[in-house]
């Protein structure tokens, strides 16, 4: 899969911006605040139907403008898919494929697979689960429908039922067969997500051990373990054994929304024992071994899309991510940020890598063919 | 949007709060009003006011009535066993018009939605659970929305049926592909609904 251009509109510092891709390294760089993560971010956008950043959709319109706009061609398997993503304070948001509008926008959802990494990303090997069941979750979604929409029926379940945990207490009443009635719901998309995590978690072993060894040259052995309580106990034993704590703390207290993906080295938890460099190195073969897997599984490269991750790494690292994924018939489109082209140039040089620059200073980009 | 009378604001305040109404169609309305004879707006206000203030609603089924019970309910007819159970009104009118169906209607007032702080209290359960009670009742059709509240009311209430009445025959209409639609086109999930509740060939048949 490939991205061959985008039309950027009014979005964030962009007035009005069209640029073209080459189908192997695009390298995009500029100093700090000049836009080079808003272009990434803007690729991001049309194939995840939102920012990677979780900026609402109104924060990514240009000053004192009412809209704005991203337009992509892409490439899929020969076929040319034409996206456009519109977003007005009148008409709020607009995604349309083909110049057809989408009824819902998870039917867009792993039309246009892709992975990013960004420098706060680390946040996932160093903080609490939320953030890993979102990778869980938004890597599932592209490679199923199926998960996506169970998982949009799981979530609104659980707020119905956290709900009526609430009322019950406050009006003083218990009514079995109704929470019952949510109950069975919950059970049969819990049991469905719990299903495709732990395949997926269980394949990606594998990935995860070879890339890490690739990057950081390391010996350890690393993975990522999957922790539920549905691994121990049926869902509905577990919500049955619950039943007096959930109405008790008026919420649902375990189920799937509670589940974590533990990441470990050599058996110990990264998070606590890793070095930075360490968990550094793992951030970006945990993104490089998804990469792999919706590959794999959707025989079509993602794009990839690395986000001024360069800064802390040192030279050797640098090499070894570069020549992975850059010079390697293993990964497609590539699209690179940093704040100084030289060191990545000379290594695209040593490797014979083509590819396009492009320099963005405070929205205006130019372009070096 | 500045108006010249304030008595004119007034009635584009009213008519915008109307649904699909914007302020723009508004303004259309109520001049148009005032470009008539004044005995055509007062026949308009006295048939919605009288509409509102006379209006019942059937002691039976809860659909709207001019009087204790509605035109469903009052006509023998119909047949009396078979219960259709549906939202609101609006799905009465839409099943009445397709002319198909002969059995009367419960109409709930909505769905168990407890994040709108709908539960069963706030709709007509009740008063279905006694309708079955008396014994008349031979089927209850559910033709509620295929929602995940639609499906969570319609369990509750087949439970709370079956609690007292083991031999009562409950149906929900058919979901999945629309009559006329092309299967390539249809979204994944009602196709998969579609074959998990497929039919015999011969009902399909013959249910046309
Ligand atoms: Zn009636």
């Amino acid at each position: 899969m490939q991205l061959q251009n985008i039309t950027l509109t009014n979005y964030k510092n962009y007035v009005q911006t069209n640029l073209s891709f080459c189908p192997t390294v695009n390298l995009i760089v500029g100093l700090n605040g000049a836009g080079k993560t808003n272009l990434l971010d803007a690729i991001y956008s049309l194939c995840a139907c939102k920012s990677y950043f979780n900026y609402s959709d109104g924060q990514n319109i240009r000053h004192d403008s009412n809209f704005f706009r991203i337009e992509g061609n892409f490439l899929v398997e020969n076929k040319s898919e034409n996206i456009v993503f519109t977003y007005s304070v009148q008409k709020k948001k607009d995604f349309m494929r083909n110049r057809l509008s989408y009824d819902k926008l998870s039917d867009h959802i792993g039309l246009l697979p892709l992975v990013m990494i960004a420098p706060d990303d680390i946040a996932l090997v160093k903080e609490g689960g939320e953030l890993r069941r979102k990778l869980l979750d938004t890597t599932l979604s592209q490679l199923s429908s199926d998960y996506l929409h169970t998982l949009i029926l799981y979530n609104k379940v659980l707020q119905h039922r956290n709900a009526l945990l609430k009322q019950f207490a406050e009006q003083r009443l218990y009514d079995a067969t109704l929470l019952q009635s949510f109950d069975t719901q919950l059970l049969a998309t819990g049991r469905t997500l719990h299903q495709h995590r732990q395949t997926f978690i269980a394949a990606l072993n594998p990935l995860l051990q070879q890339h890490y060894e690739h990057i950081s040259n390391g010996r350890e052995t690393v993975n990522g373990h999957y922790e539920s309580a549905l691994n121990q106990k049926d869902f509905a034993l577990l919500l049955a054994d619950n039943l007096t704590a959930d109405r008790l703390q008026q919420r649902t207290t375990e189920g799937i929304h509670r589940d974590d993906w533990v990441f470990q080295s050599n058996g110990f938890a990264l998070k606590k024992y890793g070095s930075q460099g360490q968990q550094k190195s793992f951030l970006i073969a945990l993104k490089l071994a998804v990469y792999q897997y919706i590959y794999q599984q959707k025989q079509q490269q993602p794009i990839l899309l690395l986000d001024d991750i360069f800064d802390k790494l040192d030279a050797q690292r640098i090499y070894q991510l570069l020549r992975l994924t850059s010079h390697n018939p293993a990964f497609g489109q590539v699209f690179i940020s940093d704040t100084q082209a030289t060191r990545l140039e000379a290594i695209f040089h040593d490797l014979k890598v083509v590819y396009k620059k492009f320099l963005v200073e405070d929205g205006v980009v130019t372009v070096f063919e | 949007m500045n108006f010249p009378s304030k008595l004119v604001e007034d009635a584009v305040n009213e008519f915008a709060k109307l649904p699909g109404i914007g302020k723009k169609t508004a303004l259309r309305l109520a001049l148009y009003l005032l470009s008539q004879p004044a005995d055509n707006t007062q026949n308009f206000t006295t048939a919605v006011s009288r509409m509102r203030s006379d209006i019942r609603f059937c002691d039976n089924c809860h659909n709207i009535a001019d009087g204790d019970l509605c035109g469903i309910c009052s006509n023998a007819l119909r047949d009396h066993s078979t219960v259709c159970v549906v939202e609101n009104l609006r799905d009465v009118i839409a099943i009445e018009n397709t002319e198909q169906y002969r059995g009367v209607f419960h109409v709930l007032g909505g769905v168990i939605s407890p994040i709108d702080g709908i539960g069963p209290e706030q709709l007509r359960i009740d008063s279905l659970l006694e309708k079955v009670k008396q014994g008349t009742v031979k089927e209850i059709i559910m033709a509620i929305s295929p929602t995940m509240e639609g499906d969570t009311t319609i369990f509750y209430i087949s439970r709370k049926l079956q609690e007292f009445n083991q031999s009562i025959k409950i149906t929900s209409i058919a979901r999945g592909v629309a009559f006329g639609n092309e299967l390539e086109y249809v979204d994944e999930l009602t196709l998969a609904r579609s074959i998990a509740s497929r039919l015999p060939y011969e009902s399909y048949m013959t249910a046309k």
